[in-house]
């Protein structure tokens, strides 16, 4: 059957349209599928482990820890792939979003203390906020802060109350032993919530101390939330810059170890006592080898663990 | 000039063009922070009516950030093309938006009114505009440009390789541009951020980068994306440098904080023009990203997305081969989350174009952010669909430098084949000889870095 459009006098377009119709009428749209297919298994690919990655990525794996050499399906992550790099996204992400619970810092007989931020979300949004100490903390500060010290070490959350609560107390401890073993006196042990790198300015400055010293939680990165970074400053007081500080960061079991940070970062506090100035116009070069690892805020390279495995793992923690 | 309107019998009084553009402004957590947004939707949308009375001519003389007081605006002022400008100037805001969006009003057009455009008009109407808007505007300006490739053509879509690495490694970065190559990444350029800012390391890098891609025969450029000043003194030194590098910001002061200044980029872009590598007209290469004005206090009151189009203000005078916002790196204090930064994204590449630039857009999160890699996908793919000049290009997305997450090496043939889309001329001549392509499909060596010598 054709379609001749002088049987139709109205409308040629709606005689056709109709026409369609008819003829499609009961037609599948697609031909049949093909026959099943006698589906094989596709080649296994792995997070590049020592024992099963390729020869480029074995030879890569001297020289980055970049993920290279780890093949496609399609253009597409295999599934291996995939599961790794979320795992090491909800790490990271899970390190964020902890909040530091009050309860753990009197467990851990440290004087509390808050900036004016509120909320978790305000803390990510309010960088302003949390570089100012709240009315009650700064009260407390007074009433119960030893005052003219050297040294005030101030434990705090920074953006990982996880590495706070980890690397971060161990930290503490070894910062404070190193500093008392110089002679110099080291203010009450505390902790600061919601805390910016810049609230050692006001705390330094009410307790008057000649060295500040924020030991924080450092930003997340892919498959890292324990890692620490300390900012320390001499004759702290509000309106310091950037300028006026030096930093050390990537403090954690696998980088810079807590007890060796503890012992540059004293000697850095050294140096700024002995020269009464910090930041850009402190002279690093008399600290030697005590100096490796301060100022250049980029991370070591670090060896990429594998974090998901099928079954329980004997030295997997519980969850 | 009107700066009042009622809704519902409420009436809303603004104080002058810079409060009605800030409160105009798609939500935004920079603005919060900065304090100039709308206290409530309804007053943004009242921003919004009396933004789309204001002529483009008014917004001329109302630049946010006064001209007495900042070279940026004037230099801007100077340099309009008065031709370009009095086709459009009569236009009001709302008006100009109809006018963008018209069928009629084709790719030639917009690239011939460009240079009669100021950053603040291009700001002005990205406010009136949703992100569907945006993107049928943004597909439809036509800037190509061309160093040792042609980027922009339609139907082209390119990527920037970025091996970064934390100590500069320089086996370790070439392992990640090899990596990257064979998934046909890197056609835009094959740019390092060095860990070490200085010349010697700049030109060493890229002397490694020039072996790798003269070797291999690869049609691209290579970038090392240091201070413009290290970048001037490894010319000096002789490097093979294909494009030259800087981040820019949207006023005076802000760009003081980055360290220059339009009398240095002016050397810069004249040494470059005597000494690149790159056979090409077009070999600059700029940064931006909305907050960074904040950030450094050179806001002038302003809200971050008329900011960054004084960047773009800055950086069309160059020429350049490469504009990237950097669009989720600046952190939740200034775009907190997906629904934030893939506006900003859409915004940026919309501003950008329309001024005339090739942009680029690096959509990204860092770990702080409220996004997920379910969203940050989906921006990839609107950016496409939105003539996007290049997307970013990483193992994984991951920066093991700068610790944020990005688009992946994986990601760039993926939106390709969604969107029928192929990398620039003379890389995918080069994709298809090494067997990496099969004409718009991956071929037999797609994923195979043994293919690179």
């Amino acid at each position: 059957m054709s379609f001749n459009p002088a049987d139709h006098p109205g409308s040629i377009t709606r005689a056709l349209m109709a026409d369609l119709r008819v003829r499609l009428a009961g037609a599948d749209p697609l031909p049949p599928p093909p026959p099943l297919p006698n589906l094989r298994l596709p080649p296994e690919r792995v997070f590049p482990t020592p024992q099963r990655r390729s020869n480029f990525a074995e030879a890569a794996a001297r020289h980055t820890t970049a993920l290279v050499g780890i093949g496609h399906v399609g253009t597409r992550y295999a599934t291996d792939v995939v599961l790794q790099f979320q795992a090491e996204l909800a790490v990271a992400h899970g390190a964020v979003d902890t909040v530091l619970p009050e309860a753990w810092i009197t467990e851990h007989e440290l004087l509390p203390l808050q900036s004016r931020v509120q909320t978790h979300r305000e803390f990510l949004l309010r960088p302003d906020l949390g570089r100012r100490l709240d009315e009650a903390s700064v009260q407390r500060l007074r009433q119960s802060a030893k005052k003219q010290v050297d040294i005030q070490p101030i434990l705090a959350d920074g953006l990982s109350a996880v590495a706070c609560m980890g690397a971060g107390i161990e930290l503490l401890e070894h910062f404070t032993k190193a500093c008392q073993a110089q002679g110099w006196t080291v203010g009450t042990p505390m902790c600061a919530r919601f805390a910016r790198v810049w609230l050692e300015d006001e705390i330094g400055q009410e307790v008057g101390a000649k060295v500040s010293a924020i030991l924080l939680g450092e930003r997340p990165g892919l498959g890292t939330g324990d890692g620490m970074s300390a900012y320390l400053v001499y004759d702290p007081k509000i309106g310091c810059h950037d300028g006026n500080r030096n930093m050390m960061s990537n403090i954690h079991a696998r980088g810079v170890s807590p007890e060796q940070a503890g012992k540059r970062l004293a000697a850095l506090a050294g140096a700024m006592l002995d020269q009464k100035t910090s930041g850009v116009p402190l002279d690093l070069g008399r600290l030697g080898a005590m100096a490796a690892g301060l100022e250049g805020g980029y991370r070591a390279p670090e060896p990429r663990v594998r974090l998901v495995q099928l079954g329980a793992h004997p030295t997997g923690d519980a969850k | 000039m009107n700066l009042s309107a009622t809704i519902r019998g409420v009436v809303y009084r603004f104080a002058d063009v810079k409060e009605v553009l800030a409160k105009a402004n798609s939500p935004k957590s920079g603005d919060d922070l900065a304090g100039v947004s709308a206290r409530d939707p309804v007053e943004r949308v009242a921003a919004r009516a009396v933004l789309s009375g204001i002529t483009l001519a008014e917004l001329r003389a109302n630049p946010v950030v006064p001209w007495e007081i900042d070279s940026l605006t004037r230099m801007v002022e100077s340099s309009l093309d008065e031709s370009a400008y009095a086709a459009v100037k009569h236009l009001s805001v709302g008006q100009f938006r109809e006018w963008l969006l018209e069928t009629s009003t084709t790719g030639p057009i917009l690239r011939s009114v460009a240079p009669g455009l100021t950053p603040e008009m291009a700001a002005a109407v990205c406010k009136l505009m949703s992100n569907m808007d945006l993107m049928t505007v943004g597909a439809k300006c036509e800037v190509v440009v061309r160093a040792n490739n042609t980027l922009g053509l339609p139907g082209r879509l390119s990527s920037r390789l970025q091996p970064n690495h934390p100590t500069d490694d320089v086996e370790g970065i070439l392992y990640s541009a090899r990596e990257g190559l064979v998934y046909g990444c890197g056609d835009a350029v094959i740019g390092v951020n060095p860990a070490t800012d200085t010349p010697e390391s700049t030109a060493e890098i890229l002397r490694r980068l020039n072996d790798l891609t003269t070797r291999n025969g690869v049609p691209t450029q290579n970038c090392v994306l240091s201070h413009v000043t290290v970048q001037m003194k490894a010319l000096q030194l002789g490097c093979p440098m294909d494009l030259m590098f800087q981040s820019m910001s949207g006023s005076e002061k802000g760009n003081r904080a980055f360290g220059i200044s339009v009398e240095l980029m002016d050397e810069a872009y004249a040494m470059m023009k005597a000494k690149t590598s790159n056979r090409g007209p077009n070999f600059m290469y700029f940064e931006t990203g909305q907050g960074s004005e904040l950030s450094s206090d050179a806001h002038h009151g302003a809200d971050q997305v008329t900011m960054e189009a004084r960047c773009y203000g800055f950086a069309r005078r160059y020429k350049p081969f490469l504009v990237n916002t950097v669009v989720g790196f600046i952190g939740p204090e200034y775009l907190e989350n997906g629904p934030q930064i893939t506006r900003a994204g859409l915004e940026d590449h919309f501003m950008g174009k329309l001024m005339g630039l090739p942009m680029g857009c690096d959509a990204c999160f860092t770990y702080h952010a409220r996004m997920n890699q379910d969203e940050l996908e989906c921006l990839k793919v609107l950016l496409g669909a939105a003539g996007c000049s290049y997307l970013m290009s990483l193992p994984v997305g991951d920066d093991i430098m700068l610790n944020y997450q990005s688009t992946s090496f994986h990601d760039i043939p993926s939106v390709r084949g969604l969107l029928g889309k192929r990398p620039t001329p003379e890389f995918d001549a080069w994709l298809c000889e090494k067997g990496i392509l099969d004409g718009n499909v991956p071929g037999e060596r797609f994923g195979d870095p043994t293919v690179l010598r």
